[in-house]
């Protein structure tokens, strides 16, 4: 309630209201809440109170512990294996949708490869190579032979499928990168 | 780029950019920045100071788990403190199903869980004047739970308005009435120590 005979354009709610949000604080006063402010004891009352009500909380809160922020520090690492893992399945699953479109399509991978490369030998560097020369002889005469046998709809959709497998592979490498272990930027 | 500590002045927006390329320095600066803060608010939560570190630690988890599914169109601050909003009131749940709640009438005639707090665990327990914790804890506990919940977020989570009206998923123009009832209620209960 105001006593006194100044006129004001507020009620006591409102600049009570925005004296509450700004923990007593009078920046967000207008000028004609500035001026109720000067004849209303009960606002600056509230005012006050808030003040007092801010500084109380403040205190109430518990200081920062160090100890918990290198715990939570601590715990980031196991889940940032788990985030790599994550973030390459999708990168996984592209892939096997371009081989199994490019497998339909009529591309065969060398058959030597398969054996060799778990071995990780220099022959079996050697034989991926030739695989690779030979996957791309393979594509072009399986496509071939392919061609003549079945359906130009079916090659047109298995060939559509390992485009699509491709740009997966590539959309999913972009966001896996970012948390991948080949980051060369940290 | 690697985010030192000498960069803590960078928006969440764009620590969160730079966590999600894989800085943890990045993240290093929002968790110092929200740690003190979220775990005040959960320990006036779950009333356990050792159990809000603990549920502050696992919410700093998740949310890096979780940070290629964060919306950058909402805060940061908002979608971290829902994370460990939700994990308190499951521990509450838990703890419920072990324990049987007393309840008392509030100030405005409605029943209201107590509370009973564990010295040991006080989220209080720092403050020297034992008796202003004692009576904040008796006031803050004595509160509707839809007051309550939102005088956490804006005084011991420090969310702005806005933030919390996010949050609660409430308009704006209902956070500050409520919140205006509820500071007159703490202003009335509070006066000795104000």
């Amino acid at each position: 309630m105001i006593r006194g005979e100044a006129p004001v354009a507020t009620d006591c709610q409102t600049i009570q209201e925005i004296l509450t949000e700004n923990g007593g604080g009078l920046e967000r006063l207008d000028g004609a809440e500035s001026q109720h402010l000067e004849v209303c004891p009960d606002c600056r009352e509230v005012a006050a109170a808030e003040r007092a009500l801010g500084l109380l909380f403040a205190r109430a809160i518990p200081p920062a512990d160090r100890v918990v922020e290198e715990r939570v520090l601590a715990a980031l690492r196991p889940a940032r294996i788990r985030r790599r893992i994550v973030a390459f399945l999708p990168v996984a699953a592209s892939l096997l949708v371009a081989l199994v479109g490019a497998v339909m399509v009529g591309g065969v991978p060398g058959s030597g490869i398969l054996g060799l490369l778990p071995e990780f030998s220099t022959q079996g560097w050697m034989a991926f190579a030739t695989s690779v020369s030979d996957w791309g002889a393979a594509v072009a005469t399986g496509a071939r032979a392919a061609a003549n046998t079945l359906d130009p709809a079916f090659l047109a959709g298995a060939g559509l499928v390992s485009i699509f497998g491709l740009v997966g592979v590539a959309v999913t490498a972009l966001r896996w990168r970012r948390v991948s272990l080949w980051r060369d930027d940290r | 780029m690697a985010v030192t500590k000498k960069t803590p002045q960078l928006s969440d927006e764009r620590l969160v950019e730079l966590s999600l390329d894989g800085d943890e320095g990045a993240f290093g600066v929002l968790v110092r920045r929200y740690q003190r803060r979220l775990t005040a608010f959960l320990s006036q939560l779950v009333g356990d100071m050792e159990l809000a570190r603990e549920l502050s630690q696992e919410a700093f988890v998740r949310a890096w788990s979780a940070l290629e599914r964060f919306n950058p169109k909402y805060r940061f601050s908002t979608w971290l403190f829902r994370i460990a909003h939700n994990l308190g009131i499951d521990q509450l749940r838990r703890r419920r199903l072990l324990t049987t709640p007393l309840y008392r009438t509030d100030s405005e005639g409605d029943e209201v869980e107590v509370v009973v707090p564990d010295l040991d665990k006080d989220p209080l327990g720092h403050l020297e004047n034992q008796a202003l914790a004692s009576e904040l804890r008796e006031v803050i506990d004595g509160l509707r739970p839809e007051y309550r919940e939102l005088v956490l977020l804006r005084h011991f989570g420090g969310l702005s308005y806005q933030e919390i009206a996010d949050f609660t998923e409430m308009p704006l123009g209902t956070v500050k009435n409520k919140l205006f009832r509820a500071h007159s209620v703490l202003r009335k209960a509070l006066t000795e120590f104000l």
